[in-house]
């Protein structure tokens, strides 16, 4: 882990909340709660849904913010992943069967396409992009959908209007070239 | 529970990180991580290598009564119930400990000076606002926690104490005996660690001590630290 100075600052107000300093996670939810809700907002689709993630996820973190000191992770991938899985949790228990009508109507962004590569972002996200990059058009669309809006295979399938078995291999190859892409990013940090 | 090959492993922990394992499935690959550490690696490549993606979102504003709402369902019980208090406090859920918690360092205060005063004391209450530990830090090279009600269950357990500085990440103390009594610690007054101190806390760790350098177990008691004027 790359510790800049933002990730050490919220590494190390998860560490005192994990000692019960509410002032400390105060602070970090105001450090993280536009993006987090952000993040939600895209997968959930209804403020109020997301208001509700955004509410247990950090309930949740509260809870847990000991276990983090394991997770070796870096703290916002570590408060990211439990927004994404929460938020993911509420649209599979609320969206079982997809409303394709609805589906093609929304305005879905492919957020790989644009850049967004402020000073903020930290190095770990422009790898990702960059590797995203690296894929076949259809297999970047499919995975970008997924990623930031949520969508099922089946949904993906109806909403780029493709057959879903096409779809769920795009995923799949895309995916694969995305780990070799990782791992060799990966091995030149370390290395 | 059946052993994943390393490339189903992958093949799982990838959708499901993106989003795309349909429900019951996830279900049954959170329990297979819970249950295999190696799966779990598996996981938290992909979670670091996928996640950082939603960093590039636009920032949306939530409004405020969702930290309303996180503050009420973290609240210890006793903070919950009393609206009253300073910030001072209420920042370690000790609303209703806090005046029993002074009075208890006022106490000690008295009480110890024959031998010279503290530089500060702390009274470290549990979650339920019972005192549990009282710390001094008697001039000039000796740390006091007094053990008020030890734990019981916790005989693979240790008690790591920590420092919460004004600012920073918490600073360990060392291990303190969980039985009646006292454990001394030594420690100069000038000493990096307990320089600018706010506050003092106990954790659940393994027997010799946090693994990573920060607490990684629950938190067994907490208190604010009062500074003692010297005469």
């Amino acid at each position: 882990m790359s510790a800049d100075p933002a990730t050490e600052r919220l590494a190390e107000l998860l560490a005192r909340s994990a000692l019960r300093d509410r002032t400390a996670f105060k602070n970090l939810y105001d450090a993280t709660r536009s993006k987090l809700f952000a993040v939600s907002l895209r997968i959930v689709r209804e403020r109020a849904l997301a208001e509700e993630v955004l509410q247990d996820s950090f309930v949740s973190i509260w809870n847990h913010a000991a276990d983090y000191a394991r997770a070796k992770s870096a703290p916002l991938t570590w408060m990211t992943a439990i927004v994404r899985n929460r938020s993911l949790d509420v649209v599979r228990r609320t969206r079982e069967e997809p409303d394709v009508d609805e589906l093609l109507t929304t305005n879905l962004v492919d957020e790989s396409a644009s850049p967004a590569r402020d000073a903020e972002t930290r190095a770990e996200a422009h790898t990702i992009r960059d590797c995203l990059q690296e894929l076949e058009a259809e297999q970047r669309q499919s995975i970008a959908l997924a990623f930031f809006h949520g969508l099922s295979h089946s949904e993906l399938a109806d909403h780029m209007r493709r057959p879903l078995g096409t779809v769920k291999t795009h995923i799949r190859r895309g995916l694969l070239k995305l780990k070799d892409c990782l791992g060799r990013h990966a091995m030149t940090e370390h290395g | 529970m059946r052993k994943l090959s390393a490339d189903l492993a992958n093949a799982l922990a990838a959708e499901y990180v993106l989003g795309t394992l349909p429900g019951r499935a996830r279900r049954r690959f959170e329990a297979i991580v819970r249950a295999d550490p190696e799966t779990a690696a598996i996981l938290r490549r992909w979670e670091d290598g996928l996640t950082p993606l939603a960093e590039g979102v636009a920032p949306v504003e939530p409004p405020a009564r969702v930290w309303r709402e996180i503050e009420a369902r973290i609240a210890p019980p006793a903070a919950a119930a009393t609206k009253a208090g300073s910030g001072f406090w209420k920042a370690f859920g000790m609303v209703s400990g806090g005046l029993a918690s002074v009075l208890l360092a006022f106490f000690l205060y008295i009480s110890t000076g024959s031998r010279g005063d503290p530089l500060f004391v702390a009274v470290l209450t549990a979650p339920d606002s019972a005192p549990r530990m009282v710390v001094s830090m008697q001039a000039p090279h000796t740390l006091r926690v007094r053990m008020v009600k030890p734990w019981g269950g916790m005989e693979d357990k240790g008690l790591e104490l920590w420092v919460l500085p004004k600012d920073g990440a918490p600073r360990s103390l060392g291990m303190v005996h969980n039985t009646m009594g006292d454990t001394m610690i030594r420690i100069g007054p000038d000493d990096p660690r307990i320089q600018d101190i706010k506050a003092l806390a106990i954790s659940a760790e393994p027997p010799g001590g946090s693994p990573t350098k920060q607490p990684t177990g629950p938190v067994l008691c907490s208190g604010m630290v009062a500074p003692v004027r010297r005469a």
